[in-house]
């Protein structure tokens, strides 16, 4: 029970911060007056590195960027939390699957983007 | 240029909303209305309108997940045991897309779409019946990965304990649903009540519930790969996001009570328009 509450939390938090950050990108971006090229920036073009260093220059699409990765991140963190929760629990089967449902995510944020070719 | 910017934006934030009413009213998550009317209607490449539905789909997913939760409805054991399935599915899903885009075959995605938004209309259209379970649905899988749990039904008020089967089907079926999901974007929520409502006969509050649970690891993983493959763009995303967030927000708790009514038939009409024009468009004719 103590799980799914934390659970709860989480991905109300997460979708929150996620919100805060966009429609802070939204505003910088308006503000900046820089509009030129917007429609044709993409994720493929930034690094986690560069989208770091844009927040502390108040670049607006970094901030929008940055706000994607935490809902990305929300629902990974759900299934992290759950590994510990299993733990908790000495419930080993879920305990296995849930680190598969994590290995799977980290394969396609870690493993997957190295074997494409651009 | 700066008013073109704002007008444009100004309408992605309607789809968004719009996108997310139709999704949380029909049942069919925001993807189904986002892609088409990112496409048909704002000439968006499809790869950058399933990225921006995908990525919706994470926040609708995660918003909603927090309450069924709180109400004890989603079953986050069957839910994980599944997401093996459905991740696998989603990585798969989006590395086709890939391939499909990197030789040009553009059209197929749309034809797909068209045909996975028509299909799951069907279920929509028939009325529910509630069937008697029977009560022997128990096998090896039921225990080993403790496939059931129980919930307060608030119209019936009392516990209802209940128990799923076959959970190799579940996990067949929910494969498929990933790969549909990495493919087009969407959170293929009628492909997962499938596999838990008819495959593993599990009440179909759990099932609802436990699949819109899901759908945020899924699309994680295929959004994960879309991000790699570049189809996020954040501009396009940010007023989506929100206004899908919004739109569903709203249909889930003020429009509540409207369901099953015209205005639910309206919109699934609209689904169909939307789907036959996404083939139509596929196959070069519209």
């Amino acid at each position: 029970m103590e799980l799914e509450k934390a659970i709860g939390i989480t991905l109300r938090l997460g979708v929150a911060l996620s919100i805060i950050l966009i429609f802070i990108g939204i505003f910088l971006t308006f503000v900046s007056g820089n509009l030129e090229n917007l429609s044709e920036s993409n994720s493929s073009a930034s690094s986690l590195a560069q989208i770091v260093f844009g927040l502390f220059q108040l670049d607006g699409i970094s901030f929008i960027f940055m706000g994607l990765i935490v809902l990305i991140a929300t629902p990974i963190t759900r299934v992290l939390l759950s590994i510990f929760g299993f733990l908790f629990e000495r419930n080993w089967i879920y305990v296995a699957i849930t680190l598969i449902v994590f290995i799977n995510l980290m394969v396609a944020i870690f493993v997957i983007p190295g074997l494409i070719i651009k | 240029m700066v008013l073109i910017l704002i007008v444009y934006f100004a309408l992605l934030l309607i789809i968004g909303i719009v996108a997310g009413l139709v999704g949380s009213l029909s049942g069919l998550g925001g993807g189904v209305v986002v892609v088409p009317a990112l496409t048909i209607l704002l000439g968006v490449p499809i790869e950058y309108a399933a990225g921006a539905s995908l990525i919706s789909t994470i926040a609708t997913s995660s918003g909603a997940a927090s309450r069924y939760i709180k109400d004890g409805l989603s079953n986050i054991k069957i839910g994980m045991s599944l997401e093996i399935a459905t991740t696998l599915g989603a990585i798969a899903g989006s590395l086709i897309a890939a391939y499909i885009y990197s030789i040009g075959l553009f059209q197929i995605i749309f034809i797909i779409f068209g045909i996975a938004l028509l299909t799951s209309l069907i279920p929509t259209f028939i009325e529910y019946k509630k069937r008697r379970r029977s009560r022997m649905n128990i096998d090896w899988t039921t225990k080993t990965f403790q496939l059931g749990g129980r919930y307060y039904d608030k119209a019936r008020k009392r516990m209802i304990r209940y128990s799923g089967f076959r959970w190799w089907f579940g996990e067949a079926v929910m494969s498929v649903a990933g790969i549909t999901s990495g493919l087009l974007g969407i959170g293929s929520g009628v492909l997962k009540v499938i596999a838990m409502d008819w495959g593993m006969k599990l009440p179909m509050k759990v099932t609802t519930s436990t699949s819109n649970f899901m759908i945020g690891v899924t699309a994680a993983a295929g959004g994960a790969v879309y991000w790699a493959l570049g189809y996020i763009q954040p501009f396009l995303l940010a007023p989506v996001v929100i206004g899908v967030l919004a739109g569903s927000y709203y249909g889930a708790t003020v429009l509540n009570n409207i369901r099953g009514t015209r205005i639910r038939e309206f919109f699934l009409t609209i689904l169909a328009i939307a789907g036959i024009e996404m083939i139509l468009r596929g196959l070069g004719v519209a």
